[in-house]
């Protein structure tokens, strides 16, 4: 940030800047209706349908049968691993990425973006293929003789979450690399001039800098993680149930849509009390340090 | 020289009125031809062999055009009736939504003074549901690991697993499963219904560690069965005879099967309604019905279809007279009834870990 001019005043210097911003909010104001419209209106008519005949009982069934609760708390964890784990590999990705030459930045970029390209079920069915007890990587392994019986990939936890992390890892590496390159390299290279370990100054200057990234990232997975339903029906085998199936299943083939509001409701809000949650871990973490 | 009375005016009108209630196309003429009519079906090869065996024909016929669209969604079709303006001008509905789509007022009723339904069997002429074709929920068997007809015959054996060992997969769905487990546990085709549900589940109890594979695509069966994923299987029996022609590893086994039908309706309120019930009564065509069933087993119920079906395919149709036998019609009356308390229950059951 430049140091205020001796020649402007402030008064007028704070109009500019009102001007300015009521001229960006101008900016943004197609977009901002277009997403009341398309977005804000439709969750709140699906938050009354949740309460259609002024009845709380959709909530009530919601909250008291242990199997929708059950549910709920099993999507949050496997939402939560699905978050840990991209986070995990997206980190030294987007970095690399971030100090990457010309061609290292095309060449990852592409590898990155590819899955984009290709549909969520195909690529589901790819990892049924590569996964299965008589698949590819079990059969490397059973050939290499590094195993004897086929290792349950599939059909269980472990395949929902590889198959989730594969489709999600993009999102988390995106806005990491985006911190990342705001960082400004002088920073690390001032840390490392006063005597810093190339550790420190990434655990100190670096990391923090680039926390806004991963919190964006976090919160990105983690609540598309929620949404997944094809995903975890054709890894998880019938093992794992994620609430969206269940939500899926109400309004698709019971036409229950009150309670499947209600549901989502829940969801919804358990979505934005843990994003509140990131946000703050994330504003703490970095306030604490120097 | 008429005398034009009052009352001759209101005669004469009075004759007018109901016509007018009538929907336009029954007036005589028929509608002026759209350029193109939408019919929604379940997508996958389906859509290539609907297109060959109707589309087609009715394409030729009328010079319309077909669109076609997947998939089958009953969220889908009530979300639009509701709204005015379908979009589909035909549409298949799962089997076991037919009878709610009337219920909820959704389809418009068979007019069958353009669909022709006589020869058609009981289970084949309802007011408001086309029945396209009969399919079944049978056993699929690795014919490599069970080799000359040693395979499972019927569902008490599926459950023997001393006898039949190897991974099995099952629907991640109470329907037929149930059914399944009843047959298995003795009781008999003509007394299945109504379901008893507690009885039904203590016997999936017993064959849940064996089940390495809930499906929930039409897909997956054949697949698994292929990729060796699994040795017996339960799946939708065009999936099988798909397998079959093409000389995999995979039988069929139709003792005990669910027969069910595809549902076929025309959405309230849609624009060409008078050209969906022409496309209807394309499908009720017994020699396209035959171009059909052959290329997916899928025999529509016009009794002389299978006379124009290849004699070697005819015992793999669910509707060649021996396997009819053998099969059960699932009742789509309990399952609307009572399908959303059984869902829960099997959702509470799959969430047991064990």
């Amino acid at each position: 940030m430049s140091s205020p001019r001796a020649e402007t005043p402030g008064a007028n210097r704070r109009l500019m800047a009102r001007r300015r911003e009521a001229g960006l909010l101008l900016l943004g104001l197609p977009a901002l209706l277009l997403l009341a419209l398309v977005f804000a209106w439709p969750v709140l008519r699906l938050l009354s349908l949740s309460v259609e005949g002024g009845t709380l009982a959709h909530f009530e069934k919601a909250a008291l049968d242990g199997l929708y609760v059950t549910v709920l708390l099993d999507s949050l964890r496997i939402a939560a691993l699905v978050t840990a784990i991209c986070l995990a590999l997206a980190y030294p990705v987007a970095f690399w990425l971030s100090r990457a030459g010309r061609l290292g930045l095309a060449l990852g970029m592409f590898a990155l973006l590819l899955p984009f390209w290709t549909s969520v079920l195909v690529r589901t069915y790819a990892w049924m293929v590569l996964l299965g007890r008589n698949g590819i990587v079990n059969r490397m392994l059973r050939d290499a003789g590094w195993i004897e019986a086929p290792l349950p990939l599939l059909h269980n936890t472990t395949g929902v979450l590889i198959g989730m992390v594969h489709v999600l890892l993009p999102y988390m590496v995106l806005p990491i690399y985006a911190a990342l390159l705001r960082v400004d390299p002088d920073l690390s290279r001032a840390a490392e001039g006063l005597g810093a370990p190339a550790w420190r100054s990434f655990l100190r200057v670096t990391f923090p800098l680039s926390l806004p990234g991963v919190s964006a990232g976090c919160a990105l997975v983690f609540v598309l993680s929620l949404g997944f339903f094809i995903t975890p029906a054709l890894l998880g085998g019938g093992h794992v149930i994620m609430i969206s199936m269940l939500i899926e299943q109400q309004v698709r083939e019971f036409l229950e849509w009150p309670f499947a509001a209600a549901l989502s409701t829940v969801l919804l809000l358990a979505t934005l009390a843990i994003y509140a949650l990131i946000g703050r871990l994330t504003r703490g973490a970095r306030l604490a340090t120097p | 020289m008429p005398v034009i009375t009052r009352r001759g005016l209101l005669q004469a009108s009075g004759l007018i009125v109901p016509s007018l209630a009538a929907p336009a196309y029954a007036q005589g003429a028929p509608p002026s031809k759209p350029d193109r009519i939408v019919v929604n079906a379940s997508g996958g090869a389906m859509a290539n062999f609907l297109r060959r065996a109707y589309f087609a024909d009715f394409e030729r016929e009328h010079g319309i055009r077909v669109i076609d669209t997947s998939p089958v969604d009953f969220g889908k079709l009530r979300a639009m009736v509701n709204s005015g303006n379908p979009e589909w001008t035909v549409t298949e509905i799962g089997g076991q939504d037919a009878d709610r789509a009337r219920e909820m007022n959704l389809v418009e009723p068979i007019d069958t003074s353009i669909v022709d339904l006589s020869k058609y069997p009981a289970i084949g002429r309802q007011s408001h549901i086309f029945v396209g074709s009969a399919y079944s929920t049978v056993l699929g068997f690795r014919s490599d690991v069970f080799k000359d007809g040693s395979h499972p015959k019927g569902w008490a054996e599926f459950w023997d697993v001393a006898r039949f060992p190897g991974a099995r997969s099952l629907r991640n769905h109470p329907v037929d499963n149930l059914e399944f487990a009843l047959l298995a546990d003795g009781v008999p085709m003509d007394k299945l219904y109504p379901l008893d549900m507690d009885r039904a589940f203590r016997k999936l109890d017993q064959i849940r560690p064996h089940i390495a594979v809930w499906w929930s695509t039409g897909a997956q069966p054949a697949q698994m069965l292929v990729d060796k994923e699994v040795v017996l299987a339960t799946g939708w029996n065009g999936r099988f005879f798909e397998l079959a022609k093409k000389n995999a590893p995979v039988g069929s086994e139709f003792r005990g099967g669910s027969l069910k039908s595809s549902a076929w309706g025309i959405p309230r309120g849609t624009r060409h309604a008078y050209w969906g019930q022409k496309f209807l009564q394309t499908m009720t065509n017994p020699k396209l019905q035959a171009i059909y069933a052959t290329e997916l087993s899928y025999a529509g119920l016009h009794p002389d279809t299978v006379n124009y079906v290849a004699e070697e395919l005819r015992p793999l149709l669910p509707t060649a007279p021996a396997n009819l036998a053998q099969q059960f019609w699932l009742d789509v009356a309990w399952w609307t009834e009572n399908g959303a308390r059984a869902q829960e229950r099997w959702n509470r059951w799959m969430l047991q870990r064990g």
